[in-house]
């Protein structure tokens, strides 16, 4: 079972290569790729020092087009499962091990890490906590993607994923620049994929700061309810190749 | 009665266009057709960007050289002014227009970010090829 760990990185070349270390700790048997996202910073620079497979894109493109280059790089080089998960150390590594072995078990095509999975241990955690206008924004997202799959899910923007070859067949082709991580998961409930999310837990950023204020929040809300809107009157796609 | 008498009057008044603005738009379109020639011929417009831009040349000829033509589709569009329904026509063609660039622009997009995406990946390749030279000459 060979595995692939792609790691989107814009502009992080402080946390870079300690997240790239505690994925080497935590996965010793995976292939990392990092996929710099036209950084202005030292960010390739930091990776390569690291030794692990490098893809710098020549400019900057946005979260879906980084994440796509991972999941193409993953399906190209035949790799049988791939994970993916943030540069800025809100994801532990030993987490994502625990989805990728949801996907290996073949129990599911692509498991979501969730940060509200489990009421409990939100409740108690310190480790993560949201904004309000984050709070607003999930709860809107979850309301309008549950109703749009039929299938519940509590935690839509989670970049802590895993995923299996059909998964990197389907959004090699299709994957949303502006509303990644949203549409995705409405793309693979409508291709007929077993999605699943399982509970983790998320650390406060290292480093770097949330681009939302309350106005953007507003507006990146109303995109993504017209994006899944939209999305659901998309051709499906003839067939995932099964 | 009157009043209705009036303003058919009227209409006939506001329809015709006077010799002198039917020439002015005549060298207008004329001028603009020339522009788009000349674009091409250096360069700066690719033929297939330009047929609909020449296509709205002719049609701006053709409104200056037959009024009637205008009128006509007034009528056509149950509109009783001709202005207005020139106006409106121009309107829905720059909105098409504008339509037709952003379904280009999209297409242009997508293809710039793959392309983008396959140099990345190449330099994965590559890097990693000469890292493998880099060990195995060490080795020897």
């Amino acid at each position: 079972m060979r595995t692939l760990v792609f790691i989107p990185a814009w502009n992080e070349e402080a946390s870079i290569a300690a997240v790239v270390a505690d994925v080497r700790e935590h996965l010793p048997q995976a292939d990392i790729l990092v996929v710099d996202d036209g950084s202005a910073d030292a960010t390739t620079a930091r990776a390569r020092e690291c030794g692990v497979l490098v893809a710098t894109l020549p400019f900057n493109q946005g979260l879906g087009a980084a994440l796509q280059t991972g999941y193409l790089y993953a399906l190209r080089e035949g790799y049988d499962c791939c994970a993916h998960l943030d540069a800025d150390g809100q994801h532990p590594p030993a987490e994502v091990a625990r989805l990728l072995a949801e996907v290996e078990a073949d129990r599911a095509d692509l498991v979501i890490g969730s940060r509200y999975r489990d009421p409990d241990a939100v409740a108690a955690s310190d480790d993560y906590r949201p904004t309000l206008s984050r709070r607003i924004g999930s709860g809107v997202f979850r309301f309008f993607l549950t109703l749009a799959t039929r299938q519940r899910f509590t935690d839509t923007t989670s970049g802590m994923r895993a995923a299996n070859r059909r998964v990197m067949s389907l959004f090699s082709e299709n994957y949303s620049p502006d509303f990644a991580e949203i549409e995705s998961l409405q793309l693979a409930v409508r291709e007929g994929l077993r999605v699943e999310e399982v509970p983790v837990r998320m650390l406060e950023r290292a480093g770097g700061s949330s681009f939302l204020t309350p106005l953007r929040s507003a507006f990146f809300i109303f995109k993504g309810v017209v994006v899944l809107l939209v999305g659901q009157f998309r051709p499906r796609q003839a067939e995932v190749e099964r | 009665m009157r009043a209705l008498v009036l303003a058919a009057a009227g209409d006939e008044t506001t329809v015709r266009l006077t010799s002198q603005t039917r020439i002015v738009a005549a060298i207008l379109a004329v001028a603009f057709m020339l522009l788009i020639l000349e674009l091409i011929r250096r360069d700066r417009l690719q033929e297939r960007y330009s047929v609909i831009w020449f296509v709205a040349g002719l049609g701006m000829l053709a409104g200056a050289a037959f009024p009637g033509l205008l009128k006509l589709v007034a009528d056509l569009l149950g509109v009783r002014d001709t202005n207005v329904a020139l106006f409106s026509i121009v309107l829905l063609l720059l909105l098409g227009l504008a339509l037709n660039f952003s379904v280009i622009m999209s297409r242009q997009a997508a293809q710039i970010t793959r392309l983008a995406q396959e140099r990345a990946l190449e330099g994965v390749k590559s890097k990693s090829g000469e890292e493998a030279l880099e060990t195995k000459e060490e080795r020897l």
